[in-house]
């Protein structure tokens, strides 16, 4: 009964009431007692009986279906599987009473574990070569674009599975590891005829595309597991094993897309390279020279132009170019790389190579605070409040970049002095911004002179209304007004003693006296080199209002009323150097306004010169401004060398009080990281050292030449001037 | 009472006769400083004792061994008396028998950087902790004769004459002893690395002019 009941069991499926006679009569069999118990011989007899089915009907069945095709062979093993499944299920239920006691007791392999263990050990272990084959063909065919019979395909692949017996080895060594061999000649091949004939771009799309065909393939009909292995493979061999040959293809690798700005090629670039372990190091290697190259074309343009321009503190082309090229590649980094980190300190790197190339006679960072003071003051360019801020910001963005941040500051400091005490600032607020935009990059340090010199201006405003009022009482007929400056804070000022006319002595004294009674501890000096004058000038029946500074101003004095003076009689008057005097009565009687008459005529000033106010001076315009060159440097060099000196000789005592004893290069290389806003050469480091050693602050250590120890004891007074600079 | 007359002689330990150690001293003291022999009377005993003052290299040797650190270019009556009994010499003769001894060969090199630190501190001249180039290229010769090959000598002074360079118009004590301490541990500059090198840079500009020498 039970031999029929497998026979019909694999094609019908048992009605009910027969299913209950045949559990019954198991239990039965399974309940009574010995030696009638049938329980022992009916286990045994399943798998007999199973055993003998699998080899006498099945088995031949697939022999036949083998040599047909691979596709004959898997539906037949399919069916015979699918049907076993039902067998076995079937059993399992009729037997459940089986399982339930006697193969627990005995610790017996599962009814439906005994029948699965029977079809791998007879039909499955047979077969799984071949059937493995067949699948592999089929999966090739479909990479060729055919279409296969995918669930087929996916039921095979359960059988392996479930042949694991509850894991996956079956499955991992009999198929998987095949597929993983075949999948990796099938992508050698296609890379080897892919690599000759295609770009760059167009094999990373056929990469792309493989890589997601063989992700969805998984998803289809294999198992999950295999995923990581499989594309692993295919990354190998399509992306890691060509990878420079890839980058560097002529006329379509990593730089060319770059000079061409293809962004979706350069993106597809970067998603497929990602995918390898340091895959994007080469990619970001190329993208920093390219950027490099950029910037080098840009300097040389400026290294043309030096030929046949002449040479200023001011090349806004040059910036404005660094800029663009700087906003270009950090749009790139971020759509086309995803901001990844390789590729902005590829970015930087190329960044800091070129933004410390100078060529010409000023340095980078004087160019960039020269824009900066476009952008700054008042009649520059003409800029939106947005556009400011957008433009100080991409100029912080390059300063970072320069090593000697300390030569920009100095130079920004004395062209905002500049601004501010001409009031030529555009706008208060704006250079407030910037201020605090260089604070974020460098600290507090680093801007508090700058700092410094606003809250000196606002002070002065304040103080202003105050001082006015003093003013009225003393029935000045002069419109005065002082601006105090706090030393320190602002740059060193040439300041000629010059002999000031009557009433502006007066004001001045007031002044004095005000603010001696406000501030009774501070000490005035008068910078007369730094001070505007607006002087009413009539020549003949036209009056003129003449925007002029202080000096400028005590000139016309002197020369009021048609008075002539020849330059020594200016010069003993006004007790004025001729290095003064010079561009003084050059801006009076040679620039555009020719205010003065300068006799003999020419462009230059000569101490044998005299001079008369203009009696034909006449102009479109009643409000003239009338410049004066500078009496000052743009920006005092030597004052940088020094607080250089400064700074590293108070590196060294503050790193030797903290170590004692150090070795040479020890010592050179943490004053080096502990210096932020320039870069000195060794050498001058070690000039510093021997200045401590000459002060007696170091000294070289006995038994080794190359150690410095702190001298003991230090002699305090060095240490203390020292440390009061630091 | 108990009578010290003329004739008798204090006699210190060491059994030199400390009066005429005294007296040798009184006779080559300054005008208006009796504890002090300046560079006159520095000169006058090199005539008696029959050496160069200036060219001898024998005088600072002497000066030296007599311990005459308080100030350059001269050395205190308590220097004299202490330096003398030490070298027990107490009068001329004795002087003169030390001369032979006074080579500096006899100095092993521990001896020799001290007695070469001595040479620059003796020749400062006034409050200046540096001395003139111009004394320096004539001292280096002097000194390091027979110690320090010829050829590192001349071009080392070769090299400071020629220099531009405003800060090697003086010369620093530390200057002055790496030179010394360079010529014992660099024989061949082809050793020479300035990247690891301590020396001052008045070294790395020497080989550097050395290096050039060298491609001519």
């Amino acid at each position: 009964m039970l031999d029929n009941g497998i026979k019909e069991g694999k094609t019908n499926m048992f009605g009910a009431k027969e299913y209950v006679t045949i559990y019954t009569t198991c239990y039965d069999m399974c309940t009574q007692r010995s030696p009638y118990n049938w329980s022992r011989d009916l286990y045994q007899r399943h798998g007999e009986t199973i055993e003998n089915y699998l080899t006498q009907t099945v088995l031949p069945a697939l022999r036949e279906k083998t040599g047909q095709g691979g596709t004959i062979l898997l539906a037949e093993l399919q069916h015979r599987w699918s049907n076993h499944q039902i067998m076995n299920k079937w059993l399992k239920k009729f037997f459940t009473y089986l399982d339930r006691y006697y193969v627990k007791h005995h610790s017996l392999p599962t009814l439906e574990q005994a029948g699965l263990r029977h079809f791998k050990s007879h039909i499955y272990d047979g077969t799984k070569a071949e059937s493995a084959a067949a699948i592999l063909s089929l999966i090739n065919e479909e990479r060729e674009g055919e279409i296969i019979d995918k669930t087929l395909v996916k039921s095979i692949v359960e059988l392996y599975e479930s042949m694991g017996m509850g894991g996956l080895e079956a499955y991992t060594a009999d198929l998987e590891s095949p597929l993983l061999d075949s999948t990796r000649d099938y992508y050698v091949k296609k890379r080897e005829s892919w690599i000759v004939v295609d770009s760059t771009p167009d094999y990373l799309i056929k990469a792309e595309r493989a890589l997601a065909q063989e992700k969805n393939r998984v998803a289809d009909y294999l198992n999950n597991a295999s995923e990581t292995k499989l594309l692993r493979v295919c990354e190998e061999e399509l992306l890691e094993k060509v990878e420079m040959q890839l980058l560097e293809k002529e006329g379509s690798g990593c730089r060319v897309l770059l000079a061409n700005d293809k962004s979706e090629d350069l993106r597809r670039m970067f998603t497929l390279f990602s995918r390898l372990e340091k895959g994007l190091n080469p990619m970001a290697d190329i993208v920093q020279k390219f950027i490099s190259s950029m910037g080098n074309d840009i300097i040389d343009k400026r290294k043309a132009r030096l030929e046949t321009e002449k040479d200023k503190n001011d090349d806004p082309k040059f910036v404005k170019s660094l800029i663009e090229l700087h906003e270009k590649y950090l749009g790139v980094i971020k759509t086309d790389f995803a901001g990844h980190s390789l590729f902005q300190k590829a970015l930087k790197d190329a960044f800091v190579e070129i933004v410390n190339k100078n060529v010409g006679q000023y340095t980078n960072a004087e160019l960039m605070s020269t824009f900066c003071d476009r952008v700054l003051k008042s009649g520059g360019e003409k800029l939106s409040e947005a556009e400011v801020e957008e433009n100080l910001d991409r100029i912080v963005q390059l300063f970072s970049y320069l090593t000697d941040k300390d030569l920009f500051a100095e130079i920004y400091r004395n062209q905002l002095a500049k601004r501010l005490l001409n009031q030529r600032s555009a706008s208060d607020d704006a250079e407030k911004v910037m201020i605090s935009k260089l604070k974020m990059q460098c600290g507090t340090h680093f801007t508090s002179k700058m700092e410094g010199m606003l809250a000196d201006l606002a002070v002065g405003s304040d103080q202003k209304t105050e001082f006015d009022a003093k003013l009225k009482q003393h029935n000045s007929k002069l419109d005065f007004s002082v601006q105090v400056l706090t030393t320190g804070f602002w740059p060193t000022y040439k300041s000629p003693e010059v002999v000031l006319p009557e009433q502006m002595s007066t004001c001045m004294g007031i002044f004095k006296d005000w603010h001696e009674n406000k501030h009774a501890k501070r000490k005035l000096a008068w910078i007369h080199s730094l001070g505007n004058a607006s002087v009413r000038g009539t020549f003949g029946k036209k009056s003129y209002d003449m925007q002029v500074t202080t000096l400028q101003a005590v000139a016309l004095d002197a020369l009021n009323g048609g008075k002539t003076l020849t330059f020594t009689e200016l010069a003993e008057k006004l007790n004025l150097e001729e290095s003064v005097l010079k561009p003084l009565m050059h801006s009076l009687s040679c620039g555009k306004y020719k205010v003065v008459t300068k006799t003999p005529a020419s462009n230059k000033i000569n101490s044998t010169d005299s001079f008369k106010a203009n009696p034909k001076f006449s102009s479109n315009m009643r409000k003239l401004r009338i410049p004066m060159a500078s009496l000052d440097a743009s920006h005092n060099t030597k004052r940088v060398e020094e607080d250089r000196s400064i700074a590293i000789e108070a590196a060294i005592v503050r790193i030797m009080k903290a170590r004692k004893t150090l070795q040479h290069q020890q010592l050179i290389a943490e004053v080096l990281s502990q210096l932020a806003f320039f870069k000195p050469n060794p050498r001058v480091i070690k000039k510093r050292i021997e200045a401590l050693i000459d002060r007696e602050y170091l000294e070289r250590s006995k038994d080794n030449n190359n150690q410095y120890n702190v001298s003991s004891p230090p002699p305090t007074v060095v240490l203390i001037g020292i440390l009061a600079l630091a | 009472g108990s009578g010290s007359g003329s004739g008798s002689r204090s006699v210190g330990p060491n059994g030199v006769d400390e009066d005429a150690i005294v007296l040798m001293f009184d006779n080559i003291a300054d005008e208006d400083d009796p504890y002090v022999a300046g560079m006159e009377g520095i000169s006058m005993l090199c005539d008696d004792l029959g050496i160069d003052a200036l060219e001898d290299i024998r005088v600072l040797v002497l000066l030296w061994k007599l311990g005459a650190n308080e100030k350059p270019a001269q050395i205190s009556k308590e220097e004299w008396k202490k330096g003398c009994i030490e070298l027990r010499v107490d009068s001329m003769a004795k002087f003169k028998a030390l001369l032979p001894a006074l080579d500096t060969g006899f100095l092993d090199r521990t001896e020799f950087k001290d007695f070469f630190k001595f040479c620059f501190q003796f020749n400062r001249q006034g409050t200046h902790r540096t001395l003139d180039k111009d004394l320096v290229t004539a001292l280096i010769p002097m000194t390091l004769k027979d110690r320090v090959p010829s050829k590192r000598l001349s071009t080392f002074c070769d090299f400071l004459t020629e220099s531009k360079d405003e800060s090697y118009s003086r010369i620093t004590l530390d200057q002055w002893t790496s030179f010394l301490d360079f010529c014992y541990e660099v024989e061949d500059i082809a050793d020479y690395d300035e990247d690891t090198s301590a020396w001052p840079v008045l070294i790395d500009e020497y080989v550097e002019y050395l290096e050039e020498l060298e491609k001519k």
